[in-house]
């Protein structure tokens, strides 16, 4: 096993979809990298809902496409139903959705780890760290081999002491079915790295043929998909699972064969049988210390909490094409089994279902992400970096992200480059980033777009456009597809240009489509451009003087923002400042004025203290 | 700004009084009450102490009560301490200058309320509600600054901020979850809130000019022919000899300017010079300066004399008067009394007096108070809008207002309305501190229960 004694440039230590990007980022910047997993057959697992994108989420992924990632041409070619979110609330804040072959994806995406060129994935569970002069140097293995690498990626999800709960029953392990990484946090508690409990939870699993869809409301693809890659990737040999009908060479074709989700509403017998035996429910009933989130509350939360509401809607998703079952969504519990088939029994359509898996919360490890710089790197401990849910986020789109610029940065830091550092105003991963690392988490936390101060310079189809100067930087894409953007982006301009100049009768044609007429139709000197381009062109210049009001907050929020503070910098020689806020800030070690003034805790004042301190 | 300096002041007015107060601040302080006062053992932190103030030279300046407090405890958060000695302007100079050889430095002014603020023991809006109350010139800005010093005006923008976070709550919640099962969307009950938050930015913006008018006073210009008695009048209302009184008419050539406290109401009195077709050159710059005064001017009085035809008043200050601004006061009643040409004038309210005896005097001061009463009274004390930061910050927030409600009425997407409430919170957050999206959040998964 000559391969796996040379030490790597990076390992990282996780493949669900944070450690995929990761790994993926790494190895395609061209450094030896080793991705370890502790049950190779569930790389890209969805352990949870069997759909990527939605709300804020689609943005993300179109934004990992745009920096070289993954998710979004594995979610093209492995989801059975799209659909365009939020079509009437206007262009920034559409975002798309796919429901995904759970299988398909999962096992596309091995694949494709499994292809890649400088990337070996290995079959073992990481026990503990190993550190040389405060600086990890590689990860020991529950088969008495250690791995050394100059950088280490930590993308452990829930399985850092991962602990299921159904009622009072208990099982260790970070997923059903699934192992718990027990030691490992002993290796962080040991470089000093804090950790604290968070919480989540899945709902129960049901057979398709057992359920009735007579009654229930279907919910149907979009005709014309939206899809997030931004390339064409889906020629015939990429098709990986989505089938074809008819004839058809071009990949996928609308209208075809995407399948349905369905909508069904607990009942008011469902709200008695909850409220009965709220004592045996894990999270009520003491069991369960960590924080859940607020958004994905347990059915018990909610008639808890919202008592007036007499139902709640519940989604039923099929989880793939050659699998027969299905996710109810909404139906999150730690309730006892007896009780989850007692509360199914009562819920039109699955009055007779069977349950294939049952609904179970799930507490773990997380380092609270104030603990790790922009780039994700570790503040206590050099070389070593963190995404995903370790640093206290929900959902895989988010994981995505983060395993994508820790990859990146891993690389980076291994040629000893400096660090990609998103910024808010680039897209929602900047966004996503900042508030963790200036704000920490109180609950998992899931990316929504009101987190976002600039929303509407963060349309999806602007995402190419808007990552395209750091991914030619840090050359995260193909020669060919960053000349095919700079062709994108003079049409674009080509297009606005051209509506500007052009007139019909009085008005321009930029005028015209800022009139919001319904009837509104392109002029034939555009159609020549794509779709595409069209559709981005039209966006700027209806949006023209929203986005420039935009770039002016972004312009002033810059002045800040350019403050810079040295490294190192210790806040308590500054005259004024309280101590206790002192104390913060040098925990936390801002690289800006901007990130300072998001700290929770510091205050205006404050930073106008630290503004005469560090401009004059 | 170098906090090191220990800083000193005395904090009561000039002049006689029963005792003068001295304030200092900063890390010298207790070394200062060791040396100055040659105490034996520490003194005890906010434990008033009775001491003989010694100063460099060795001489008894007075005897003395002082104060040692220790920081952050303390009004600035630093180590401070307070000298109270004897009300004779003499002694507290005495001691100032003792102690500015001793390495304090006189403080600027508002330098101690500045401390305070850099020190993080009061925040922006109070650090200002201290310097209006410095600066109060009435009773009623007294209790303003003092409400506001409270928190009122903080409290009166936290009750603006929560329902625009409810506001906002909604439109995201639209936004961010669509597949929820949520209510129907009420378009008119966001219609109606943010015409409500818009309502009260209104009366918080129009009560911008009537602090004004607390911290400066109510603007009274005293206006009328050459001797038509406009400086006896001043005199009469201030009870001393201020202006030149003569027989020689356009003895004011220049204005004059006094203040005077009338009920609750600080008046600041403006006695200008005589309208007329002037013959000398200054006298005509005079005239000009009274029309440009009365460009800003609250109240007017127009004092005539009784015994003459009613004067022809210059069109640009007859068009600023009217009845809820303008008394005439019929000067010289003891004459016999000229009908002609008032007619013009019926419209006002009027009073007649002998400014030469004072007879009428208290009639007028009457007649003033429930004018201006009845202009001004009708802010109460809770809402009252303090300076220009927030004059400004509350402007930009009924713009973004404006625009959202006009981008209601057009059905234009909810991503737009969304953007022009967000620089509404903004807005408020200039003057409260900025609100983070997580206080949002908190309204919108307390009001929705989101959880596909």
């Amino acid at each position: 096993m000559n391969f796996l004694k040379d030490p790597f440039d990076v390992i990282v230590c996780g493949a669900g979809h944070a450690g995929c990007e990761a790994a993926l980022a790494a190895a395609r910047m061209g450094v030896r990298t080793l991705v370890l997993s502790g049950n190779i057959d569930t790389i890209a697992q969805m352990s949870c809902n069997p759909a990527i994108g939605g709300v804020a989420k689609g943005q993300i992924v179109r934004e990992i496409d745009a920096l070289g990632g993954e998710m979004a041409v594995n979610t093209d070619v492995t989801g059975i139903q799209f659909r365009l979110l939020n079509a009437s609330k206007g262009p920034a804040v559409q975002s798309p959705r796919a429901q995904c072959d759970k299988r398909a994806y999962a096992l596309r995406m091995k694949h494709v780890l499994e292809l890649q060129e400088n990337l070996q994935v290995f079959q073992a569970t990481v026990t503990g760290l190993i550190f040389k002069d405060g600086k990890v140097v590689g990860c020991r293995t529950n088969i008495d081999v250690d791995f050394h690498a100059k950088t280490v990626v930590i993308t452990t999800g829930t399985f850092l002491r991962g602990l299921m709960h159904i009622g009072k029953n208990k099982n260790e392990g970070g997923r059903m079915g699934d192992y718990s990484a027990k030691t490992l946090s002993g290796s962080f508690l040991e470089a000093g790295i804090e950790l604290e409990r968070l919480k989540t939870g899945t709902p129960p699993r049901l057979l398709g043929r057992t359920i009735d869809f007579n009654n229930l409301e279907e919910q149907k693809g979009d005709f014309d998909p939206t899809l997030f890659a931004f390339h064409d990737t889906r020629d015939e040999r990429d098709l990986f699972h989505v089938e074809q009908k008819g004839e058809t060479l071009a990949g996928w074709k609308p209208g075809t064969d995407q399948v349905s989700c369905w909508i069904t509403y607990t009942s008011e017998q469902t709200a008695n049988v909850v409220n009965e035996n709220l004592h045996l429910s894990a999270m009520y009933g003491g069991e369960i210390e960590g924080t859940g989130p607020r958004y994905c509350p347990s059915i018990e939360d909610k008639f808890v909490r919202f008592a007036d509401r007499s139902r709640h809607l519940l989604f039923l998703e099929p989880e793939g094409r050659h699998t027969d079952e299905y996710y109810i969504n909404g139906l999150s519990t730690s309730l006892p089994f007896e009780t989850q088939i007692e509360m199914i029994r009562s819920i039109s359509g699955l009055e007779e279902a069977q349950l294939l898996r049952p609904a179970y919360a799930v507490e773990y490890d997380f380092a609270p992400p104030t603990q790790v710089f922009p780039h994700l790197e570790s503040k206590k401990v050099e070389n070593l970096f963190f995404a995903g849910q370790i640093n206290g986020t929900s959902g895989y789109e988010e994981a995505a992200c983060q395993g994508l610029v820790a990859g990146v940065n891993a690389a980076l830091k291994v040629r000893g480059d400096e660090p990609l550092v998103l910024k808010r105003h680039d897209g929602y991963i900047g966004v996503l980033i900042d508030d963790l690392v200036t704000k920490g988490t109180q609950e998992p936390y899931r990316m929504f777009t009101s987190r976002a101060e600039h929303r509407l310079l963060f349309n999806h189809g602007s995402s190419e456009n808007r990552m395209f100067d750091y991914a030619k930087k840090y050359r995260l894409l193909a020669d060919s597809r960053i000349s095919k953007i700079e062709k994108k982006r003079s049409d674009i301009e080509g297009c606005i240009k051209w509506m500007n100049s052009n007139r019909v009768g009085e008005l321009t044609w930029a005028n015209l489509v800022r009139r919001n007429q319904p009837d509104f139709e392109m002029p034939k000197e555009l159609m020549g451009y794509s779709k595409e381009v069209r559709d981005e062109a039209m966006y700027q210049v209806k949006y023209d003087g929203y986005l420039k009001r935009e770039w002016k907050q972004v312009e002033k929020l810059k002045n800040v923002e350019n403050i810079k503070i040295p490294v190192g910098f210790d806040f308590l020689t500054v005259n004024g400042l309280k101590k206790e806020c002192a104390l913060k800030l040098n925990d936390f070690q801002p690289a800006n004025l901007g990130q300072a003034s998001r700290i929770s805790g510091v205050n205006p004042a404050d930073i106008s203290i630290l503004m005469i301190r560090f401009s004059s | 700004m170098n906090d090191q300096d220990t800083i000193v002041a005395v904090a009561t007015p000039h002049g006689e009084s029963a005792i003068s107060m001295l304030r200092i601040s900063g890390p010298k302080c207790l070394s200062l009450v060791d040396n100055v006062f040659k105490r034996k053992s520490p003194p005890r932190p906010r434990r008033s102490s009775h001491g003989d103030y010694i100063s460099l030279s060795d001489e008894l300046l007075d005897d003395v009560v002082y104060c040692y407090y220790q920081g952050p405890s303390s009004y600035t958060g630093e180590d401070s301490l307070e000298i109270m000695c004897h009300g004779n302007p003499l002694i507290a100079s005495k001691v100032l200058h003792d102690l500015v050889g001793r390495g304090c430095r006189q403080a600027d002014p508002g330098e101690f309320t500045q401390r305070a603020f850099l020190n993080g023991r009061i925040d922006l809006t109070q650090a200002e509600a201290v310097m209006e109350l410095i600066q109060a010139r009435s009773d009623k800005a007294i209790r303003v600054a003092n409400n506001q010093l409270r928190g009122a005006f903080g409290k009166q923008l936290a009750v603006l901020k929560d329902q625009l976070l409810s506001n906002v709550a909604v439109i995201e919640a639209y936004i961010d979850f669509p597949e929820e099962d949520l209510p129907e969307e009420q378009k008119q009950a966001q219609i109606n809130g943010i015409q409500k938050v818009m309502t009260f930015c209104s009366r918080l913006i129009d009560s911008s000019k009537y602090a004004a008018l607390l911290r400066d006073g109510v603007k009274t210009l005293i206006l009328g022919e050459p001797n038509a008695g406009k400086s006896s009048l001043l005199n009469c209302l201030l009870g001393f000899d201020r202006a030149i009184v003569s027989e020689e008419p356009g003895t004011t050539r220049d204005f004059l300017q006094e203040r005077l406290i009338l009920g609750d109401y600080s008046i600041q009195l403006l006695d200008t010079a005589g309208l007329r077709e002037a013959e000398g050159t200054i006298e005509r710059q005079g005239i000009l300066k009274t029309i440009e005064l009365a460009e800003e001017a609250d109240v007017f009085l127009l004092v005539v004399d009784g015994s003459l035809p009613c004067p022809t008043l210059p069109e640009e200050i007859l068009g600023k008067m009217n009845s809820e601004n303008t008394i005439v006061i019929r000067n010289k009643e003891d004459l016999p009394k000229s009908e002609e040409g008032y007619s013009i004038l019926s419209g006002f309210s009027s009073v007649s007096i002998c400014a030469k005896d004072g007879n009428g005097l208290e009639g007028l001061r009457n007649t003033l108070f429930s004018l201006i009463d009845s202009n001004f009274s009708s802010a109460d004390d809770e809402l009252i809008l303090i300076n220009a930061r927030h004059s400004l910050a509350l402007n930009e927030l009924k713009e973004c207002l404006e625009q959202a409600l006009a981008k209601f009425e057009l059905d234009e997407s909810a991503e737009l309305i969304a953007s022009d409430m967000r620089g509404a919170i903004d807005a408020i957050g200039r003057i409260l501190g900025r609100i983070d999206n997580e206080d949002m959040l908190d309204v919108l998964f307390s009001s929705f229960c989101i959880g596909k």
